[in-house]
């Protein structure tokens, strides 16, 4: 253990090893069943009879992110993060591994709720897209300020419950000019994307703010009782 | 040792009463808990918020009962919805805490624990039927109100959250995993609330917790052949199942809560049969009479010189029609002045609550119709066809109008209203206050050309008092089939028109 110099051994090496147990730590059950899920409510499309009106595709696309932001509300989840907190590899390191562990299965996924809505009904992939990584943007920022801001090893239930909360509250609350929820044919297609750009922006920046330990912790850490902050945390 | 053995028995036999208290103090406790849930407080909070805003304005003032306590049910399904997520959180903290197998040495079984959080779930209920007790209670204290709730579709509300409660606590003991109650939220939310699917048949339609219907046009309530009670009993069938199917699924395997299942399962089950039934033969019998011959349903009164006749749920209302046949009646002049009216109250309802089917002018003389629904654009409406009445004589006639008669009209329509252009722009269907449009009645709509238009704006625009003098003056020539708009205009003091003369231009 050379915990004193922690930045220096996160070298490729260590990501390289880190990947095989991050990767069975991913919350896969909860990501399977959102999967899932997201998959039945993309094909319900399908299943109208007389074809599904492009507003219902959307509505069932938009449903789909944010059941796939729902199962991705649990990817921080970590019981043992307790224990890693002194561990060299800094948290932002470990968090960013499980997105980008998780990103390729996940664009997948996208891809397949995409293809299955009707192309006649389908609306513009690139607007529905960037309306799907800035929910699951929110999601990632939620769990991550989740995880600085409490003590919680779960903290995904919570990150879940808020989520779907401020989507419902969203479309109720959002002033005039502020508009997200956009039928494809409105004139406010565009600006709207803008906003939805925006907001996958902020929730990464949040996300990034959120992602190191505690300062104080890390003043522990570096300092020569660092064994300590492990049972501390 | 006896003093062990003396202590035993009594612990036995307070065994019953003190696991009931324990399940109650549970049930207490998390029910506090659920009720101070983020997701629940601001579910109550959105809703009371909802009930505030669209209570001051709904139904124009003048809301029938019988379509006000159908207007209580789509809230609760928010509420219900936070509700299930939270009760479902509830159950599952244990695990998530890690603390499962501390509550095993504990005497409360998993079922009695599972009893007390579906107890949890009902003052959630009973606060969802104080909010929809108060906004239905404000609908009817409204000076307008008219008609009668129905105590069945007012439990719809309290009963889906009763049933969404426990649905979640179901939930936790089937799939005791965090992701599965967001999931079912959601896919829940985006079929009921948002109606993303298109509802079934006749029958299973009415398998969702909550059917609004709503129509274009208010029915009286005898003829609205909705399912009501087969409905609550429906919904308070499942949210017991769902209750009684929880407790099992913990291992309450007790034949108290086997003969449950069966029971409330029965009881769902009926109500599922009872409400997948066509409308019964005497609704659309009646639905047939009051739509062919409403005169044989009604009652009349006299007011004035006019008769009102009205279906008996708005008798009440038959004042407010009379305030509107006065105020136009003293605006005409010759034999139109003291012409008695009848207003007669007429509902196309062959088509059930679903339908939108458009009332036929009446050709009776003298004969004003007026529709179920009251304030907002349905007084500048009812206020043409009595102008048109009395302009043409009958609403049959009145809807060929079409030349300088149309100025006269719609000058004794509008002029005696608080607001006369904007009453004007409401009853056009386009809102417009320019060039040719359709101008909305209870029957069949007029047209008015863009001439016509621009002289009953000048007319409505002017501020002496001097054009009620004219148009008594003037009434025989102003009503006459030969009365151009621009001989109108001149014989009233305005500009002529530029546009359209009459519809044959």
């Amino acid at each position: 253990m050379t915990g004193e110099h922690g930045k220096g051994t996160a070298g490729r090496g260590v990501v390289w090893a880190l990947v095989r147990p991050v990767w069975r730590t991913l919350p896969w059950r909860a990501l399977g069943a959102a999967g899932t899920v997201g998959l039945l409510l993309a094909g319900t499309s399908r299943l109208v009879s007389g074809g599904p009106t492009p507003w219902l595709t959307l509505v069932l696309l938009r449903a789909a992110a944010l059941v796939g932001a729902l199962g991705l509300a649990f990817l921080l989840d970590d019981p043992a993060r307790h224990l890693t907190a002194p561990v060299p590899t800094r948290r932002p390191l470990r968090q960013a591994l499980r997105a980008v562990l998780v990103a390729p299965p996940v664009a997948l996924w996208w891809a397949a709720v995409l293809l299955l809505a009707p192309a006649k009904v389908r609306p513009p992939v690139a607007g529905v897209t960037v309306e799907a990584a800035a929910t699951c943007a929110l999601a990632f920022a939620g769990a991550a300020a989740a995880v600085r801001l409490t003590r919680e090893q779960r903290p995904g239930q919570a990150v879940a419950a808020a989520l779907l909360t401020s989507a419902v509250l969203a479309p109720l609350l959002l002033p005039d000019g502020w508009e997200l929820f956009v039928p494809a044919e409105n004139p406010a297609w565009d600006a709207a994307h803008d906003r939805w750009a925006l907001v996958s922006v902020a929730a990464v920046v949040a996300w990034g703010l959120c992602g190191p330990e505690p300062s104080a912790r890390w003043a522990r850490v570096r300092g020569p009782g660092g064994r300590r902050a492990g049972s501390s945390a | 040792m006896s003093a062990v053995m003396e202590a035993a028995p009594a612990v036995v036999r307070t065994d019953t009463r003190g696991s009931v208290r324990a399940v109650l103090a549970l049930a207490r406790f998390e029910a506090r808990r659920l009720l101070l849930n983020v997701p629940v407080v601001v579910a109550f909070v959105a809703y009371t918020g909802w009930i505030v805003w669209r209570t001051q304005q709904s139904w124009d003032g003048y809301p029938a009962l019988q379509d006000a306590d159908r207007a209580t049910q789509g809230g609760p399904l928010l509420v219900g919805t936070a509700v299930m997520l939270c009760a479902d959180f509830a159950v599952l903290r244990s695990r998530r805490h890690g603390t499962e197998g501390h509550f095993a040495v504990l005497v409360v079984a998993p079922w009695r624990r599972t009893v007390a959080h579906v107890l949890s779930v009902v003052p959630a209920a009973a606060l969802t039927a104080v909010c929809v007790a108060g906004q239905f209670t404000w609908e009817a204290l409204k000076p307008g109100a008219i008609g009668h709730g129905s105590p069945a579709e007012l439990a719809v509300g309290p009963l889906t959250v009763l049933l969404l409660g426990a649905a979640g606590v179901l939930l936790a003991r089937l799939a005791p995993s965090p992701v599965a109650a967001p999931l079912l939220a959601v896919c829940f939310l985006f079929t009921f609330v948002l109606g993303a699917f298109p509802a079934g048949g006749e029958g299973t339609a009415w398998l969702a917790p909550v059917v609004t219907e709503a129509g274009t046009d208010t029915l009286p309530s005898d003829l609205l052949g909705r399912p009501a009670a087969w409905h609550a009993l429906y919904l308070a069938g499942l949210a017991l199942c769902a209750a009684f199917l929880a407790v099992l699924a913990a291992g309450g395997r007790n034949v108290a809560v086997k003969a449950g299942v069966a029971v409330t399962l029965v009881l769902a089950l009926v109500g599922a049969v009872g409400q997948a039934g066509e409308v019964s033969p005497e609704v659309t019998a009646a639905r047939e009479r009051f739509s062919v011959s409403p005169e044989k349903e009604q009652t009349c009164v006299e007011r004035g010189r006019s008769t009102y006749c009205a279906f008996p749920e708005w008798t009440a209302r038959t004042g407010t029609w009379a305030g509107v046949v006065d105020r136009v009646q003293s605006l005409a002049g010759g034999s139109a002045r003291t012409q008695p009216l009848v207003v007669r109250q007429r509902i196309d309802a062959r088509h059930g609550l679903d339908g939108d089917a458009a009332l036929p002018p009446s050709a009776a003389a003298h004969q004003v119709t007026v529709g179920t629904s009251w304030g907002g654009n349905r007084v500048p409406e009812f206020s043409t066809a009595v102008a048109a009445v009395l302009v043409a004589g009958d609403e049959k006639a009145s809807g060929a109008i079409c030349d300088g008669r149309m100025v006269t009209l719609m000058w004794l329509s509008l002029s005696w209203q608080d607001d006369p252009l904007d009453a004007l722009r409401r009853v056009r269907l386009d809102d417009s206050l320019s060039g040719s449009a359709v101008v909305l009645s209870p029957t069949d709509p007029l047209t008015m050309t863009e001439g016509q238009t621009d002289v009953v704006r000048r007319l409505l625009e002017r501020a002496d008092d001097d054009t009620a003098g004219k148009v008594k003056a003037h009434w025989a020539e102003l009503t006459s089939p030969d009365v151009t708009t621009a001989r109108a205009a001149q014989l009233l003091g305005v500009a002529g028109p530029r546009g359209a003369d009459s519809c044959g231009e």
